[in-house]
Parts: structure tokens; C-alpha cells; sequence
């Protein structure tokens, strides 16, 4: 049984003028995430990863193509519907964690509710179900500085996932950990894939690419391999 | 998609609350950065002082002279320090009171209430046994004077309308009279001695203080017209003083005592008077310059002040935008709108200005409070207007300095600004 597309992507590219030459970052690419498809996107620099990854999550749009997210063409959204859509449909993961250093874990992962209009107390009930989830209930009023590099990248997962996203792009999440701090945040992604949640990673580490259940290689901004597990 | 009030008000409280962490985590550079609006809002507001001030102590002045009292005069007041111009004019004659009632009784419809005639000198000396006062206010006039001039008397009374009529040596002198003629004794029934005549001492003014802080109405003695002639003679310095029943109605009083002053010295139409009616508001006419002088003076001045502090906030909100272009990156990616974002910084830039302002006004009230408990006689007055009027430019400095920064801010690309180092 086919699981319905939250994503779909038709012969959609991107290109960049670099002075009087015409970078071509995605070359009409076709793609379709379904819902709970847990995925790496892979390449090598260069290869136009980091650019889908921009389109993915509506930080950027594409020059030409269709991206229909949830059934929303978002090709065409101007930036105050594309921040509409980054907060509710989408939940970042980010290689250097991006917390805001001077915030709380509590205030940190409440962020997103505040721009969706939520009362401060459901926000606050909310974020600290959310660190409970990624196991530091007990840390929800320390300071990213007083965190290692594991619990603050599990900080950023509460934060990914405080607003119910359609999905969660996660851009080189183990980036900046040990293995074993590595491996441990993909025991979770593991575990939200499991919960029904559809995710994207953006690495460039075959054996953290190997957690999930699809692959697809990006190379000269076109898609290489699609590869079902 | 619209904004909801809800959104809004959580998303300014956040910026509030990030503005004040920000702050606090910058102290020095904060303050450095306020220093330019709190040099501003104390100039603003010492300037905004000193004309209060002047205004007060004019006022207070000017309420000496009693706001609904004018003068028939020999010059004008409004074009003071031209005395040839009314040089060959005649003396005001003490007797014109006497036509004026006549005229304005008959008259129900009259503006004016009544006139009370007054000679006086400045150069009147005044002595008592051994003690000699120089340069006394002596001034003649009849028992009406009190209804035309402010003042109480602490002690004694005024002289009666019978005492005026007949002359009667009696005298009402100032504080400063009272107290340096007779210290320490009681001054009632006492004899002041004008040139060669003794007069009686039957009341004492309240202290009242000076005129524009140079003439006293505390060194004055008033004595019945008649009996001021019989000392002076009748060429000295006089004019009619003429209480108005209306003080509003100002312009038709001079107007009517203007064609009574024509009727009675008989001046044919089209002719120009040779008598001047004054009121106090003339003095007002001439301060008003020196009081816009300094105003304008003083908004240069702050306005350069404020204008390089604003300059300075603005500097100090670009290399904050710069410096936090991850944080602007980041809050876009979790859905921070471009409104969201130029808000954030122009509440911040508002925010120090609003601090600056309101250390400001605390260093100008300190100062003005100081300086009016060093010299208490000094017209200080620190308004609440003013209070109000530096915090809304503290406000204005704070938006002017902080939407251009925070306009680039807002217009950050999202996913350059999550990739800047």
C-alpha cells in the first residue's frame, strides 16, 4: 500500500549566476518523500545537497519547478508564508546545533511556539515534555553552555520536533560528535522514524547514512541513486 | 497570511525580553552607546528648565504687577529704552484717576473698575533717629491703591479714605523698610522720616520679593497722594493705575481707557496720543525673544548631541546584526517573519535610548535639584511635560538610529545567514 507524498518535487532546479557563468546547483530533479520515509541525501561537496537541503526546509526557493509540500505549492510563497511554513511543517536540525547560547534549554526549544502564536504556558508545558522526550527533563533550565555536544544536539531535537513538523531536515546532525555521541543521536532519529515521523538527513558519512531506510547520492546537481532499503 | 494580535504580542514580548538580555550582556558597550542620548535628553532637559524657569520667575514677577491692572503712562513699556521718543510728551496728571471714575461710574457698561492715581520716586531716603535707608520706593497714592496692586500687610492697616482726602502724615512701608529701619522693636506708631517730614507708620506689607529680581517691592513706602506732594512736590513720576473688571477682557479694556485718556487730554481724531496705556503682558512681548533665542539655541545644541548619539546606536545596531547573523538565520528558520525580526532590533535600539533617556532625566533632576537647594531664589523648575517630551525622543532617536539596521536585518537571507562564520 502506497503511503501518501508530504513532499513532492518536479523537474525542479536552482541556479546561481556566478559572474557570467550559470551554476547549475539542481538540475530538474524529480523526487517524493512519503510519509514516515526516513532518508539520507548524500554527495559530495558541490554536489548540490546543501542547496536541496535550503529548498527542502523553504529556506530558499527554487528558479523553476514545481515543490509541493503537505499539498502546498511553496514555489511561488513569499517569504512571510515560507516563515509560516519553516515554523509549522518543518523542523531543523542543524551541524552546529544553532541554539541560542544565552537561553535556557527550556527557552531555547520554546522558540518556535512563540512564533506560532502559542500562550506562554502551553509553550512552557510543551517544551519541557519535549526535553522530558529526548531525556533531559533534568537539564531544562541549563544553558547550552553547561551541555555536552550530545545533549545540546538533543536540545535541538526537541526543538525540531516542539511544533509537530510534516518533517524533520536534519543538515549533518552528527557533524560535530563523537562516534558515540553519534551514534546515540541515531538511536533517536531512529526512534522518531519509528513513531511515524519522516525524516531527511543531509550527511556526507556512508555509516550514518546507513541508519536509514533510503538513499539518495546527489552528484553535479542531479540525482545519482534513489535506493529503497 | 495575516498577523494575529495574539503572535504579535508574543512575539514583541520575546523581543523585549531579547533586547534586555542583550543588553545586560553588553553592559559597557550599552552604556557607551546611551551615553550619546543621555548627553542629548540632559541638554534637552536642563534647556527645557532654564525656560521653564524663566517663565516662572517672569510670571511671578509679572503677578506683582497684578494681571488685571493697566498703566496710563507718560512711555511705553513695550519699547523701553527709547524714553526720547515720549520726552516732550506731558505729565501724566495725578487728577486724570479722579475724571476716569467720573466717566467710567457713569458708564455700567464700563470694562474697568476703577483708577488710582500714584506718584512716585525711586531716589527717596528714609530715616528713623540715627538709621538712613537710600534709594526707597516712595510712592503717593489714595486709600483705593490696595484694589489695584497685589500685596497683604502682616500688621497695621491701610490708610482710610479720610486719612487720603486730608493729607495725614501716615505711611504703609515694606518688609525690608520695617525690618532694617526698626530691628528688633516694635515698628507701629513709629515715625519714618521723608526729607525733612515725619510720618506715622500705620501697616506693614507681607514680604513679597523682587520685580524680575531688581526691584523690590519690599523697600517701598506708601504715603497719601497729598502728603507725598507736600514732600516731593507734584512734578514727580505719575501715573494712573486702572483695574480692569474682566482680566480676559484686556483689549477692550485699553481700547475704552485709550478714548477716555483721548477725551480727557482732548486729543482730535487722527492725532497720535501722547500718553501710553501698558499692561504686563508688554514685558511678556519682550522677553519672548531672549526666551526663543536660548530655545533655539538649545535645540541645536541637543539636536547635535542627540544626533551623534543616534549615529552611534546605529553603528553599534549594525555590528550587532552583523555579529548575530546566525541568531537572525536560525529565528527565521523557525518561522521568525521579516517583521518579526525588524522589530526585534528596532525594540532593542528603542530600548537603549528609553534607558539612556531615563538616566538622563534622573542626572537633570539631580542637577536642577542640587542647583535649587544651593540657590533656592534661582526660578528651577523641573516639569513633568519634560519628562514626557525626552522620553518621546529618546523613542524617536531609538527608531530613526535603529530601522536602518534593522531593516537589513530583517531582509537577511535565511540560509546564507545560518551558513555565516
Amino acid at each position: 500500500m502506497q503511503t501518501p507524498s508530504i513532499i513532492t518535487m518536479q523537474s525542479l532546479s536552482k541556479f546561481y549566476e556566478m559572474g557570467d557563468q550559470t551554476v547549475r546547483a539542481l538540475d530538474s530533479i524529480n523526487l517524493d518523500f512519503r510519509k514516515n520515509d526516513y532518508t539520507a541525501i548524500m554527495g559530495p561537496s558541490g554536489s548540490g545537497k546543501s542547496t536541496l537541503m535550503n529548498i527542502l526546509g523553504c529556506l530558499d526557493t527554487p528558479t523553476s519547478g514545481i515543490y509541493e509540500l503537505n499539498g502546498q505549492d511553496v514555489a511561488t510563497m513569499d517569504d512571510d508564508e515560507l516563515a509560516r511554513i519553516r515554523n509549522k511543517e518543518i523542523g531543523f536540525v542543524f551541524q552546529t546545533f544553532n541554539l541560542l547560547p544565552r537561553l535556557n534549554c527550556l527557552r531555547n526549544v520554546e522558540l518556535p511556539l512563540i512564533y506560532a502564536g502559542v500562550a506562554p504556558e502551553e509553550r512552557e508545558e510543551r517544551a519541557s515534555k519535549a526535553l522530558i522526550n529526548v531525556g533531559l527533563g533534568d537539564r531544562i533550565k541549563h544553558k547550552p553552555a553547561e551541555l555536552s555536544g550530545g545533549q545540546i544536539q538533543r536540545v535541538a531535537i526537541a526543538r525540531a520536533l516542539i511544533n509537530n513538523p510534516s518533517i524533520i531536515l536534519a543538515d549533518e546532525p552528527t557533524g560535530n560528535l563523537d562516534t558515540t555521541t553519534s551514534h546515540d543521536i541515531m538511536n533517536i532519529f531512529g526512534k522518531l522514524s519509528e513513531a511515524g515521523n519522516t525524516i531527511i538527513l543531509i550527511t556526507h558519512e556512508e555509516d550514518i547514512a546507513h541508519y536509514t531506510r533510503r538513499m539518495i547520492r546527489l552528484r553535479d546537481g542531479k540525482i545519482e541513486s534513489d535506493v529503497r532499503r | 497570511m495575516k498577523l494575529t494580535n495574539r503572535q504579535f504580542r508574543y512575539e514583541t514580548g520575546e523581543s523585549l525580553k531579547m533586547a534586555l538580555f542583550q543588553i545586560r550582556a553588553n553592559k559597557i558597550r550599552s552604556f557607551l552607546t546611551a551615553l550619546g542620548v543621555i548627553i542629548g535628553i540632559v541638554a534637552i532637559t536642563m534647556m527645557g528648565t532654564a525656560i521653564n524657569g524663566i517663565d516662572r520667575g517672569f510670571d511671578k514677577s509679572l503677578a506683582m504687577l497684578g494681571y488685571d491692572v493697566i498703566y496710563v503712562q507718560k512711555s511705553s513699556w513695550s519699547t523701553m529704552g527709547q524714553w526720547w521718543r515720549y520726552r516732550n510728551r506731558p505729565d501724566i496728571k495725578t487728577a486724570y484717576a479722579e475724571q476716569i471714575n467720573r466717566i467710567i461710574t457713569e458708564n455700567p457698561r464700563s470694562e474697568l473698575a476703577i483708577a488710582v492715581p500714584q506718584s512716585s520716586t525711586y531716589q527717596a531716603s528714609a530715616k528713623y533717629r540715627d538709621r538712613n535707608l537710600e534709594q526707597v520706593f516712595a510712592l503717593g497714592t489714595n486709600h483705593n491703591y490696595l484694589q489695584t496692586a497685589p500685596g497683604e500687610l502682616s500688621s497695621g492697616r491701610f490708610f482710610t479714605a479720610g486719612e487720603a482726602a486730608s493729607d495725614e502724615m501716615v505711611c504703609v512701608v515694606g518688609d525690608d523698610i520695617a525690618s532694617s529701619l526698626f530691628p528688633n522693636e516694635p515698628v507701629l506708631g513709629k515715625s519714618v522720616q521723608l526729607k525733612n517730614r515725619k510720618f506715622r507708620v500705620i501697616g506693614i506689607f507681607r514680604k513679597q520679593g523682587k520685580f524680575l529680581g531688581l526691584f523690590s517691592f519690599d523697600n517701598q513706602i506708601i504715603v497719601p497722594l497729598g502728603a507725598f506732594e507736600r514732600v516731593y512736590g507734584k512734578n514727580m513720576f505719575s501715573s494712573i493705575r486702572v483695574k480692569m473688571k474682566e482680566q480676559t477682557h484686556v483689549i477692550e479694556a485699553k481700547e475704552e481707557l485709550l478714548g477716555l485718556m483721548r477725551r480727557i487730554r482732548r486729543i482730535v481724531p487722527g492725532k497720535e496720543e501722547d500718553f501710553s496705556i501698558n499692561e504686563q503682558r508688554a514685558f511678556k512681548s519682550q522677553l519672548d525673544p531672549i526666551k526663543n533665542g536660548i530655545a533655539l539655541a538649545g535645540i541645536f545644541i541637543t539636536g547635535m548631541s542627540l544626533f551623534v548619539g543616534a549615529i552611534g546606536i546605529m553603528n553599534i545596531t549594525f555590528v550587532s546584526v552583523k555579529e548575530r547573523t546566525r541568531e537572525i538565520g536560525l529565528r527565521k528558520a523557525l518561522g521568525a517573519r521579516q517583521q518579526t525580526i525588524l522589530m526585534q532590533f528596532l525594540i532593542e535600539s528603542v530600548m537603549i535610548c528609553l534607558i539612556g533617556g531615563v538616566i538622563g532625566l534622573g542626572i537633570t533632576f539631580f542637577i536642577t535639584f542640587s542647583i535649587g537647594q544651593l540657590f533656592p531664589s534661582l526660578p528651577i523648575h523641573f516639569s513633568f511635560d519634560l519628562v514626557f517630551a525626552s522620553l518621546a525622543v529618546s523613542v524617536i532617536t531609538g527608531v530613526v538610529s535603529g530601522l536602518a539596521p534593522a531593516i537589513s536585518a530583517s531582509k537577511l537571507d535565511p540560509a546564507d545567514s545560518l551558513r555565516y562564520e
